[in-house]
């Protein structure tokens, strides 16, 4: 091996945020406990600040493919590499760093109550979104593991991190016993796909794989099990068990961060191994999937249905939503682009789940119990968070106003129509069914307030800005759709 | 015709409900805002009815909205469209002129007002769209204003039913929308486009994947339009709807659906396949049938109007299911006419309901006796809904039931002669129940036979006049108002005349479907 040069513009975005958490960290440690509520916003405001210079260095990637950490003179072939930036890469990148600012903001609620120490809890969030971003970029399965288990670890913590809530440690403990067994599933699927293939390359597995191999059984199970694997970072049924205790457990913003940037994570990891790597064996795990994420969308809106706890319902409607990003991977076998969709999905969850997220921490300052008559009359007495709650909840549910939610369905939808009806079928009914428990919350939100103003309160500022953030980016994405849509359809190229 | 003609008629119904909604503290101004808002869109849409040309001429608003996926900004007005489009915008615009003095009652005329103007804005753009996804898009808008009209000034007696009402009504409308919209995508998958005046010019359906689309297409048209069985959102959201709502629900929501048959689904289905139009045709026929007879056991005056309002649509899909220009025109001609006449129906029931404080048959007597002109108008509707010659309800029953007969190449004679059969029976049936109505309603009980002095053991006929225990006992109750007789009289005026002279709407129709569909018989 000779050494090799590193390409520190590709891998720019990813190492802010690493230096940015130790900033925070390191900040945190000489300035000792904030001694006001100003001193207490510092780590957020340097997270969201980190989190812009990092996008800053990624925006400029836009137009060129950056490799990096690659194969110096291969013996045959392409020379291989671990971290590549293409247009998939940046359309993650996005979607993490505008969750990761949107969820610093929203843990902002936690500086009136005083219980979470917010430097470490912001270093950690940090730290997570390195994960998550090196997770996109990866293209060698060691890579990709490592980066998800970067992305998981400072998630537990952050999960329990309020001082005594007992109910938070057992959520985090919940969670990383699940993340720790599907870790290890994963592992051993991908050890039998380089055991049958000779690489942890996904460019050099697809080729092998593409070339027909002898131990054909061995690279089936180990797709098998790396998908079991990813299915947990995704909350896939059956292996959602998790996710409602968790969510419900953890701060308000935790969950928004295990919802979105997380999930989001998971998704990226599932399109890497399956579509770059895994791509001959797409007659394989294309009806796995799809089985999957017909299970994963009715038994998430099945359950919704019952909910009458605002966290609980946005859990089991994040399951739901799941299963709608996993539809496209049923159309893989016979469109490559197919998948794209499934990010262009993505994408617009990510917005209007946050804005959901944002307005629940908000109502969870006065009602931890978080139930759904909490929320009655919130749009005439808090204009400023009850109209954006109802435009997120349309948008979840696929309605107008909401359009940007419904084209979401649309896309999804167009991507397996004529490839897998069957399951556009499925998911046509699962739109109708989930409509029952948003509009439910949105009845409660319209719905005048028992006492004029009983629902009014002191937003603080830097969920009002995560709230403003995702409600204009919802709002003109509903109007100029193309914006967000037109890139990243196309960045599957 | 310009573009702006075009985009204006969702533009400005969408911006006066805003505006509408920003003044909503002040009541009165905001419903005032609100009927100029209508009654300029009104005036809009007869603007851009005179400017269009009855066939499309290409000159129509099309632009990318998501290139990525093929999605157009496409939009056009011809002679199919026009007239829905013209019935729609006076519809909402008497509804809102009637809002001005007449309130609904738990307030908010404003935010009402506001709702009824979004619906509108998403339903011209479903006449307009040329673009399934863009027609899907804009067929969803109207939902959820629909659904807060419905739980928020719905029947004040019946909270849980009036929720229960709406909710089905949105679940049940959005699970055909998703399947129309998974019926559009697979017709996309074989046509190559989302474009419908290229798709009806060239995409000829063949194969399973051809037969999957259309028949998602149909299946969710079916639940909007509602065909039999899949009715059964409808009576229940009509009849707990304020009276605004069912009109609008009635006169301009169910049109969506019927003119996506016309629009979408006949372009997308081919007449040889056994399976489908005959099925389609015989539904609709059921529809018409089972209808009449609910409407005989119906003793809610609002659902016995919704209930009717099933038979009419089953007319309506008949029509279409021909694939004939005959049967466009008949279609076309029956939405426009049940539009009018329904609308009528429903503002009358409501002013019925808010004089007698409940919509139940065995209530309401011998209206001609207490509100002689408002029994009349009364006649004069269900006589229009039943098909009197001469009005408008008659030649759009007419022409679907022609058209049935003389039906298009390569669809079955025998079976869809015996549904034309079938289906001018429903109209006798239609005849029967309208009949009843006016005579149990409007004419007051059948005398009542009690003996009037114990000690004589003669028994006398005592009319309802003059027993103290009917209806006719109260107090007299107001009669038609101005304001009424300004919400009512253009569907009175109009019921007349497309009943006098059909040959206005039919000529258009006829241009416009020809252009659209070549090689339709």
């Amino acid at each position: 091996m000779t050494p090799q040069d590193i390409d520190w513009g590709a891998v720019a975005a990813p190492l802010v945020l690493a230096v940015g958490a130790l900033v925070v960290l390191v900040t945190d440690a000489f300035a000792g406990p904030p001694r006001s509520r100003r001193a207490a916003l510092v780590p957020a405001t340097l997270t969201v600040v980190t989190v812009l210079v990092a996008a800053g260095f990624a925006v400029r990637l836009w137009d060129q493919t950056r490799s990096t950490f690659c194969i110096v003179r291969p013996l045959d072939g392409p020379a291989p590499c671990s971290f590549v930036v293409d247009r998939f890469t940046l359309v993650f990148w996005a979607i993490t760093l505008f969750g990761t600012a949107v969820v610093a903001l929203i843990g902002t609620v936690a500086v009136a109550e005083g219980r979470t120490p917010l430097g470490e809890w912001n270093f950690l969030l940090l730290c997570s979104a390195t994960g998550a971003l090196t997770l996109a970029g990866s293209r060698d399965l060691v890579t990709l593991v490592v980066a998800l288990e970067v992305v998981s670890l400072p998630a537990f913590a952050m999960t329990g991190l309020r001082g005594g809530d007992a109910k938070a440690a057992e959520a985090a403990v919940k969670f990383f016993l699940v993340s720790v067994i599907s870790t290890a599933v994963m592992l051993m699927g991908v050890s039998l796909v380089y055991g049958a293939t000779g690489s942890v390359f996904l460019q050099q597995v697809d080729s092998a794989l593409a070339g027909g191999i002898e131990a054909r059984q061995v690279a089936v199970a180990g797709t098998l099990l790396t998908v079991v694997g990813l299915a947990f970072k995704v909350a896939a049924v059956p292996f959602h068990m998790w996710v409602p205790d968790t969510y419900v457990g953890a701060p308000v913003a935790v969950a928004a961060y295990l919802s979105v940037v997380s999930k989001a994570a998971g998704f990226a990891g599932l399109i890497l191994v399956l579509t770059y790597g895994l791509r001959s064996f797409a007659d394989v795990w294309a009806p796995v999937v799809a089985v999957l994420a017909a299970l994963t969308m009715t038994v998430g809106n099945v359950l919704a249905l019952r909910q009458r706890h605002a966290i609980r319902l946005l859990a089991w409607s994040s399951v739901a939503q799941a299963g709608y990003i996993l539809v496209p991977f049923a159309a893989a076998a016979s469109s490559g682009r197919a998948v794209g969709a499934s990010m262009g999905y993505l994408a617009i969850y990510a917005v209007v789940n946050l804005s959901a997220f944002a307005v629940a921490a908000v109502v969870g300052t006065r009602y931890p119990a978080q139930r759904l008559t909490d929320y009655r009359g919130l749009v005439r007495d808090e204009p400023g968070a009850g109209w954006p709650l109802a435009f997120a909840l349309v948008a979840l549910a696929g309605l107008p106003p909401g359009v940007v939610g419904l084209l979401a369905k649309v896309v999804v939808l167009d991507a397996v129509a004529g490839h897998a009806t069957w399951l556009a079928v499925v998911m046509a009914v699962n739109v109708a069914i989930g409509l029952v428990y948003y509009a439910r919350w949105l009845a409660e939100l319209f719905r005048p307030g028992e006492v004029e103003g009983a629902s009014r309160y002191d937003v603080p500022n830097g969920v009002g800005v995560a709230i403003g953030m995702t409600f204009t980016a919802g709002l003109v994405f509903s109007v100029f759709p193309g914006w967000l849509l037109d890139p990243v359809l196309a960045a599957l190229g | 015709m310009s573009a702006w003609l075009l985009n204006g008629l969702v533009a400005i119904p969408f911006a006066f409900a805003v505006l509408t909604r920003v003044v909503g503290r002040r009541e009165a101004p905001a419903v005032g805002l609100a009927v100029v808002g209508g009654v300029v869109t009104f005036g809009w849409s007869v603007w851009a009815w005179v400017d269009a040309s009855a066939a499309l001429d290409g000159s129509h608003v099309d632009r990318p909205w998501i290139a990525e996926i093929g999605v157009h900004w496409h939009l056009g007005l011809d002679g199919i469209s026009g007239p829905l489009v013209l019935m729609s915008t006076l519809v909402v615009a008497l509804c809102l002129v009637s809002l001005v003095r007449h309130d609904p009652g738990c307030g908010g005329r404003a935010d009402l007002a506001s709702l009824l103007l979004l619906i509108e804005a998403g339903v011209l753009g479903s006449f307009l769209a040329l673009d399934l996804v863009l027609f899907f898009a804009f067929f969803e808008v109207a939902l959820i204003p629909m659904w807060f009209v419905i739980t928020g000034w719905g029947d004040h007696h019946d909270e849980p039913g009036r929720r229960r009402a709406a909710t089905r009504f949105l679940v049940f409308t959005v699970l055909g929308s998703a399947l129309m919209l998974v019926g559009f995508l697979v017709v996309r998958s074989e046509a190559g486009t989302f474009d419908i005046v290229q798709i009806a010019a060239t995409y000829r359906p063949s194969g399973a994947a051809g037969v999957t689309g259309a028949l998602l297409v149909a299946l969710g048209l079916a639940v909007k339009t509602p065909l039999w069985p899949l009715h059964i959102w409808l009576p229940d959201a009509h009849s707990k709807a304020p009276t605004v709502g069912s009109v609008v629900l009635a006169a301009v929501l169910l049109k969506l659906g019927t003119y996506g048959f016309v629009r979408f689904w006949l372009p997308v289905a081919d007449p040889s396949w056994r399976l489908l139009a005959p099925f389609v045709a015989g539904f609709a026929v059921v529809g018409i049938v089972y209808a009449a007879l609910a409407c005989l056991a119906q003793t809610d005056l609002k659902r016995l109007i919704a209930y009717s309002s099933v038979g009419h649509m089953g007319f309506v899909v008949l029509a279409v299911a021909t694939f004939t220009v005959g049967g466009v025109q008949a279609a076309v001609y029956a939405s426009v006419a049940h539009g009018l006449i329904t609308g009528l129906l429903f503002f009358l029931a409501g002013a019925i309901k808010d004089r007698y404080g409940t919509g139940d048959l065995a209530g309401i007597t011998v209206l001609y006796g207490k509100v002689p002109r408002l029994a009349a108008l009364f006649a004069f509707a269900a006589m229009a809904s039943l098909g009197l010659p001469g009005l408008a309800g008659f030649w759009g029953e007419m022409l679907a039931i022609r058209s049935a007969v003389y039906a298009g190449s390569g669809l079955p004679v025998a079976t869809y002669t015996v549904l034309a059969v079938i289906a001018a029976l429903g109209v006798i049936l239609t005849s029967a129940y309208f009949l009843q109505l006016l005579r149990g309603m409007l004419q007051g009980a059948p005398a009542a036979v009690r003996p009037v002095n114990e000690d004589v053991a003669s028994i006398e006929l005592v009319t309802a006049e003059v027993d103290p225990g009917t209806a006719m006992a109260g107090p007299l109750r107001a009669d038609v108002d101005r304001m009424e007789w300004l919400t009512w009289s253009p569907l009175v005026v109009l019921t007349l005349l497309l009943g006098v002279a059909p040959g206005l709407l039919l000529g258009p129709v006829s241009t416009a479907a020809e252009a659209f569909f070549g090689g339709l018989g």
